[in-house]
């Protein structure tokens, strides 16, 4: 339970980080998908429910705040926190060279299942200037970003460790 | 020691005197004292040193403070101006426009792509409504497209679904402004015949449809793309607004069929 809370409160977190901080530190006007991060992170980490749940969380939290239509990121984002969980154990995903690129993959993955998605309600933009322009720079700021956090996770476990023995 | 005692007492009392002894001394001592009074004044410039080091340490210290605390009143200073500068012109046009206004405050931003909205600290407890137009000093900013109790969802000008009735203000030729995916703003459905838009041209709202006040600076024309033999060409425009730093708003709560133009810096 407390687990829980604890994931919910990191992707809260998450979410108002994105709409104030990352929102205004883009580059070049593209900004990481900071929940989506964390839902992968937490997957990797707690298994597909606890992935699922972080990425339904953090999805409604973007949609509700975003200004844009409520439930499609939160079905996304939960998609992709589950789909990530049940990798875990099938596929070789601790390993951090494969875990970058399928932050990459997925963040892909998540932005197709979004355009499809709006493209039952006529989301307006072509899809080759999402491509372009949104879905893949973002994918590849997830993945540097991705990295930063994995490495910064390897290097907090691994002072841990020194300090037990 | 007592032999040598006793040799120096022998050589006085039989008559030697006391220079030879005291000569004698003399030789063996006085490079000792001189070793030993550069020692004492080396140990004491040593420690007056150090008493200097440690001081002008200290003081460095607290003027390193100060000194940061002047650096952060400095940026605070400035920050605090440039808000002042910023109310202060929210406020001229406030004052200057025949509409009803709400003044907010920017608290949250989606800037990913997909969307582009501001969230502002004013909902429908301060009078806001769904499609409320919003402005800034610049110009247009865009238009409400959620309403909490308190809290808005600006849907501004580049977002991709975003379409707003505007006019080159020069030659009133009519057309629709859309954003695009890349974040672009662009002037679509201009008649080619006799359109003659030139870049440089500001772009303002049409006033159709009474969602706009008409005459809202949107943007400049920065090129024209021309299809040929498209019945329509289109242009691609500098929004009069700078997105990423919008940080007060106003909303406008009210109508009016005046042209608002004139009412903006004319290099809106």
């Amino acid at each position: 339970m407390a687990l829980r809370l604890l994931l919910l409160l990191v992707t809260v977190g998450g979410g108002v980080l994105q709409s104030t901080v990352v929102a205004a530190r883009g580059v070049g006007g593209v900004t990481p998908d900071v929940p989506l991060i964390l839902t992968v992170l937490i997957a990797l980490r707690y298994g597909p429910e606890s992935g699922c749940l972080a990425g339904f969380v953090a999805g409604l939290l973007q949609d509700a705040t975003g200004g844009g239509l409520v439930g499609v990121q939160a079905l996304t984002k939960g998609l992709a926190g589950f789909g990530m969980g049940l990798l875990v154990g099938r596929f070789w995903v601790t390993n951090p060279l494969v875990q970058v690129p399928g932050l990459v993959l997925l963040s892909v993955a998540e932005g197709l299942g979004r355009f499809l998605l709006l493209q039952m309600f006529h989301y307006p933009a072509a899809f080759g200037e999402l491509m372009l322009h949104v879905i893949l720079p973002q994918a590849l700021y997830n993945g540097l970003i991705g990295t930063l956090c994995i490495l910064a996770e390897a290097g907090y476990e691994l002072m841990r460790r020194r300090t037990w023995q | 020691m007592l032999l040598v005692s006793f040799l120096l007492l022998t050589v006085q009392t039989r008559g030697g005197g006391t220079g030879r002894a005291g000569e004698l001394v003399a030789i063996v001592l006085t490079p000792v004292q001189s070793l030993l009074v550069r020692v004492h004044r080396g140990a004491l410039g040593f420690w007056a040193n150090y008493l200097d080091w440690k001081a002008v340490r200290r003081e460095n210290a607290t003027l390193r403070g100060e000194n940061e605390q002047l650096r952060v009143q400095t940026l605070q200073a400035g920050e605090t101006r440039e808000e002042n500068t910023r109310l202060r012109r929210l406020l001229v046009l406030r004052d200057r426009l025949p509409l009803a206004t709400v003044a907010g405050e920017v608290i949250g931003r989606e800037a990913g792509g997909w969307v582009r909205s501001l969230t502002v600290n004013r909902g429908r407890g301060d009078g806001i409504a769904q499609q409320t137009p919003v402005i800034m000093p610049d110009g247009l900013v865009g238009r409400v497209v959620q309403v909490h109790r308190s809290a808005a969802v600006i849907q501004l000008l580049n977002d991709p679904a975003s379409t707003v009735g505007a006019v080159v203000q020069r030659t009133r030729t009519a057309g629709l402004v859309e954003g695009d995916a890349g974040g672009a703003v662009r002037f679509k459905f201009m008649a080619r015949d006799g359109a003659s838009v030139a870049p440089g041209d500001l772009v303002v709202t049409s006033g159709l449809g009474t969602l706009f006040p008409k005459g809202l600076p949107v943007g400049r024309v920065v090129k024209i793309e021309d299809k040929g033999s498209a019945l329509f060409h289109f242009a691609v425009l500098a929004p009069a607004v700078d997105f990423s730093r919008v940080e007060e708003v106003l909303l406008v709560t009210g109508q009016t069929t005046q042209d608002v133009a004139a009412l903006f810096p004319s290099d809106g």
